[in-house]
């Protein structure tokens, strides 16, 4: 080794260079055996990927090779002579900072490199982005996508069977958003606006806003200008979702925060020597009565022990006083939101598509699209509430004392003191959450709804357009990501504008 | 624990305030009485009896609508076996005829003339096997993805952060979708099967072909000893780390554990695999073979090369060819897929001996084969096969040697004319749930990974180093054990999460829990008690996950003092 360093000496002579192969070998190879073996296998993975990718794309891959090589000659030399330009200064720190990751940087780079360029000959290159079916097939037959599907299908995906007469009522709401979001941006930032009346109206104007969408979207039963259009035929594709989702969201945010003050509520519960005799009573009383007629029609041990299920009215009382302090309130807002956060959606929304109508007076019927969104307003109402609950916990006890002490009202505590302070706290999550409930929309199309996904999928039904899938999913696919990718950024906008972990 | 004294007096511990909403009693206040209507507690209670008559009267109310809702549906809910209706039979359908096929069973045997009990079961376990590998797959990736998005590598750190946003932002049900039709939809036929980067496993049409253990017999003996390595190395630990403290020398106490660990599993498997009586084959009289090492005598005087050893070199060189070797290969007969075959094959492949195998369904089959001469060796086990041999011809012209088995041999998959043998197989319904669920919560445990580690503050690290632990000892003593204890809460609920995700199987028609449920419910048109059935095994099953991990978490958690 000592002649490498030589060699090293003199080819930058007149520098003293510090640079100690030996030093170098034992901190990137021989240190221990693990990162030798790490070593091999990594040397051996890229060789392999190299060799197999050089033999796809020539030309390519011995481009990113030779780049490789090139930039990491330059920074090794640059490490050795301690001169780095910030561009080596750059690569060595964050791409070649050991040989393992210089390794790793090339395994990656060519991986992403064969992906990427599969992904383009499939969907640029060879695919086709004509609407004509016979056009598309031809690209097909070479393995490139068909983006004509998605083209030809975009009003489908959008508004799905929405009249095409009665288009205009989705421009007017998209304008109603538009017109409001716009002054938003101005008067909701910065302390110019702060308790104007301007102010004040847009608020009342958002507020209001759902509900005017609302009604011009689904029309009014008898009219001239917005007829009534039936939801379960003609609400679908991103329409649906974005109903579906909203709904949801405005509609759960209320039910959530009663749950989560209804979990934590401290009130008074029913004392002990209520229930117990009551409980003593009930249980007797059912032992007496319903357990030797079930024992005598009992036809199994099982039914024999569930004969004597009045003695779970003790075990109920004991939980009931021990758990809940005899809190009615805390009970069942507890009950209600562990059963929910412990069953799947998908069976909450079958259950509201099969077992819902059951629930309802004979002869009273609810369109499938009402049942699936109150579904969704009522599942999503249960995991808010653990969220809000995480923030409500959050407040110091201080809060409430202090509260208290002003002589404010039970709900002028809260309005003013508790939650505002606990809403801040829990933002990311309640946004996470928000997301999530986005992204479950798309559940709906599995109970025979017509959803962003389940449009999609009825692309690959149509004669033109038989067995075309990707693209539908991937397109779709996009629209979910950018509409996540705006909560997500709206919400750390939001965080930092209210300060969240900093007051 | 008590107190340890301070100054002699044993200091009791202050009991702090719990962070709750808890209203203050209104003490009776100096200037006179509060008038009821304003005292807390009676406006407590009189909202309580309020909240209580509301759901009373709700449920009341629903429970109204369902009865009669259910009166117009008919009886037939809740008919019994002797003809009669009774609420008492509302589950009986369950032992009724379910008539539909499921097509994925595991760990139970399954068909349409049993019961919907049965085909619910199924569904349980279907739910259980897709949970549990999901989540295995689910910890591993997200854990590299986690770890990954702290490298110090920019490249690196970015792909695994675009994979988590990718996941975290696009809904599971698309995915499914995607890869189902998408991907798996697009494998290719079972003869041009997908065999990636070479390793033995076959992507195909038909699925997922991967190698997999096959449990012999004796798996169970060899599982005995296992359990009493592993109590050994624990009893080990456990006297060399007291000597360690008496003594204040280190005894490398890991090392051994292991070694005395290795040593004894390496002699139960020995003992096991020896002491096993239920591998056999049967070969003719004039083959001449006593044990299995005359097999290969046998087949080295058979070719032209000294040693079996030589055979891969000779084929190499010429001197023998593929023709001469398939002529003088053993003729095997077996029942497909059994393990006395995976073990007789899998030995023949290490002593280099050329064989070619004829499966068949039925053992008599296998037999008759042997009987009829196309085969040089029936494999079986020992029973079978005395039994076997008392139905033939000349029982006295067959030898049965026994052959000897190991616990555990692994079965890797190959195709063998449009079918594969061995291995184990994944259905494409199953391989798509799987890689979703895994894909998709992976996602998500790699925030969470993330998060743990970059919870533990940098000073640990750097004490940890100062007092001169090596960089596993700082990860495994200082970092992990802070680390978990951030981790463990949230990884609960996305254990939870994949489980209760898993329903969506429905969806790529993988006969989970729900997707059977849905089945039993369109035939039976018992919509109440299957949504009874499906609700209370989901919350049971949410239920033991999170005992289980709450359990791990308190064991982890900080003592606080």
């Amino acid at each position: 080794m000592a002649t490498l360093y030589e060699t090293l000496q003199t080819r930058f002579s007149g520098q003293s260079i510090r640079f100690n192969p030996n030093n170098w070998l034992r901190e990137n190879v021989t240190r221990s055996y693990w990162l030798t073996a790490w070593l091999v296998l990594i040397g051996y993975i890229s060789g392999s990927i190299s060799w197999s990718q050089l033999q796809n794309a020539p030309v390519q891959a011995s481009i990113i090779l030779g780049v490789w090589v090139l930039t990491v000659g330059y920074t090794a030399v640059a490490s050795i002579n301690r001169r780095h330009s910030p561009m080596t200064l750059w690569l060595k720190d964050n791409l070649y900072s050991s040989i393992t990751n210089a390794l790793l940087t090339l395994v990656l780079t060519l991986l992403i490199f064969s992906g990427l360029r599969a992904f383009i000959i499939y969907a640029f290159i060879a695919g086709s982005f004509s609407a004509n079916p016979e056009v598309a097939r031809q690209a097909a037959a070479e393995g490139g996508a068909r983006w004509g599907a998605v083209i030809a299908n975009m009003r489908s995906l959008m508004l799905f069977r929405f009249p095409r007469a009665e288009t205009w009522r989705v421009w007017a709401a998209l304008i109603l958003i538009g017109g409001l979001t716009l002054p938003s941006l101005v008067i909701y930032r910065g302390e110019t606006y702060r308790r104007t009346r301007i102010r004040t109206a847009l608020t009342i104007a958002w507020l209001i806003s759902p509900i005017i969408i609302f009604i011009l979207l689904l029309g009014v039963r008898g009219s001239e200008l917005i007829p009534r259009v039936n939801p379960e035929q003609a609400w679908g594709g991103l329409l649906l979702t974005m109903a579906i989702s909203i709904f949801a969201i405005v509609a759960s945010f209320p039910l959530g925060l009663l749950l989560a003050l209804g979990r934590r509520s401290q009130i008074r519960g029913i004392p002990g020597w209520v229930i117990w005799p009551v409980a003593i009573g009930l249980t007797a009383w059912g032992l007496l009565t319903s357990t030797p007629d079930n024992l005598a029609a009992a036809r199994n041990t099982l039914e024999q022990a569930l004969s004597y299920w009045p003695l779970t009215i003790l075990i109920f009382a004991y939980f009931f006083q021990r758990n809940f302090k005899g809190n009615v309130v805390a009970l069942a807002s507890t009950v209600y939101i562990e059963s929910v956060r412990g069953v799947p959606l998908i069976t909450v929304l079958f259950m509201s598509i099969i077992l819902f109508p059951l629930f309802l007076p004979a002869g009273f019927e609810i369109v499938n699209t009402w049942r699936v969104m109150v579904a969704f307003a009522l599942f999503a109402a249960a995991y808010l509430a653990e969220n809000v609950r995480g923030g409500l916990q959050a407040i110091p006890n201080g809060q409430y004392e202090a509260a208290d002490a002003l002589g404010l009202s039970t709900y002028k505590k809260y309005t003013l003191i508790i939650l505002p302070q606990a809403l801040r706290l829990v933002i990311p999550a309640i946004v996470g959450q928000f997301i999530a409930l986005f992204k479950d929309t798309s559940l709906v199309s599995i109970v025979g709804l017509f959803d962003l996904l389940g449009a999609a999928n009825l692309i690959s039904a149509q004669p033109d357009w038989l067995g075309v899938r990707r693209e539908p999913y991937i397109f779709i696919a996009i629209i979910y990501f950018v509409g996540c990718a705006i909560m997500a950024g709206y919400s750390r906008r939001l965080e930092k504008r209210l300060g969240v972990g900093e007051r | 624990m008590k107190g340890t004294a301070v100054n002699g007096r044993p200091f009791r511990y202050i009991k702090v305030a719990s962070m709750s909403d808890k209203s203050p009693t209104p003490s009776s206040q100096p200037g006179g009485v509060i008038p009821f209507w304003r005292d807390i507690r009676v406006i407590g209670v009189l909202a309580q009896i309020g909240f209580l008559i509301f759901i009373v009267f709700f449920v009341g109310y629903i429970c109204n609508n369902v009865a009669a809702n259910i009166g117009r549906l008919g009886e037939a809910q809740f008919q019994c076996r002797d003809g009669t209706s009774s609420f008492r039979c509302a589950f009986d359908f369950l032992s009724l005829q379910s008539q539909f096929d499921i097509g994925e069973v595991s760990f139970i045997e399954y068909s349409s003339r049993d019961s919907y009990g049965d085909a619910l079961r199924v569904g349980v376990l279907n739910t259980i096997k897709v949970s549990v590998w999901g989540i295995i797959a689910a910890t591993l990736l997200g854990l590299v993805a986690g770890i990954a998005r702290l490298s110090n590598n920019w490249l690196i750190n970015n792909v695994a952060k675009w994979y988590v946003d990718l996941m975290r932002n696009t809904p599971l049900l698309v995915l499914l979708f995607f890869l189902a039709f998408g991907v798996v939809a697009g494998f290719p036929n079972i003869r041009d099967a997908i065999q990636p980067f070479g390793l033995p496993v076959f992507l195909s049409q038909r699925g997922v072909n991967i190698p997999g253990p096959v449990f012999m017999p004796s798996f169970s003996t060899w599982l005995a000893f296992l359990v009493l390595g592993l109590v050994q190395a624990q009893v080990l630990w456990v006297i060399l780390g007291r000597q360690e403290e008496r003594t204040g020398k280190e005894s490398n106490r890991a090392f051994w554990a292991v070694v005395s660990f290795l040593i004894i599993i390496a002699a139960g498997w020995y003992v096991a695999g020896n002491s096993a009586e239920n591998q056999g084959i049967m070969v003719p009289h004039a083959l001449r073979v006593q044990n299995f090492g005359d097999l290969e005598t046998l087949m080295a005087n058979r070719l032209p090369v000294r040693s079996l050893g030589e055979l891969d070199m000779a084929l190499r060189d010429g001197s023998v060819t593929q023709d001469q070797l398939d002529e003088v290969a053993f003729r095997i007969c077996a029942v497909r897929d059994s393990r006395s075959e995976v073990n007789l094959t899998s030995q023949l492949r290490d002593a280099n001996i050329p064989y070619q195998v004829s499966r068949f369904r039925q053992q008599a089959q296998a037999t008759d084969a042997y009987a009829d001469g196309n085969c040089d060796i029936l494999v079986a086990n020992r029973v079978i096969l005395a039994a076997e041999r008392d139905g033939l011809d000349a029982p006295r012209d067959h030898l049965i040697v026994p052959v000897v088995e190991a616990p555990i041999r692994l079965s890797f998959p190959r195709i063998e004319g449009l079918n594969f043998v061995g291995g184990i197989l994944m259905t494409p319904q199953f391989f798509t749930m799987f890689v979703g669920l895994s894909l998709y919560t992976g996602g998500f445990i790699a925030e969470i990974v993330r998060a743990g580690i970059q919870s533990v503050p940098k000073g640990q690290t750097e004490a940890a180093r100062a007092l001169g632990l090596s960089e596993t000892q700082q990860l495994r003593l200082v970092v992990l054990p802070q680390a978990l204890r951030v981790i463990i809460p949230p990884l609960t609920s996305q254990y939870l999460n994949l489980t209760k995700n898993s329903s969506l199987a429905i969806a790529v028609a993988y006969p989970d829990l729900w997707a059977v449920a849905f089945t039993t419910l369109n035939q039976s048109g018992r919509a109440f008690q299957v949504f009874v059935i499906v609700m209370g095994a989901y919350l049971l099953l949410s239920l033991i996950i999170s005992a289980l991990l709450n359990w791990y978490n308190q064991r982890m958690a900080l003592v606080e003092r």
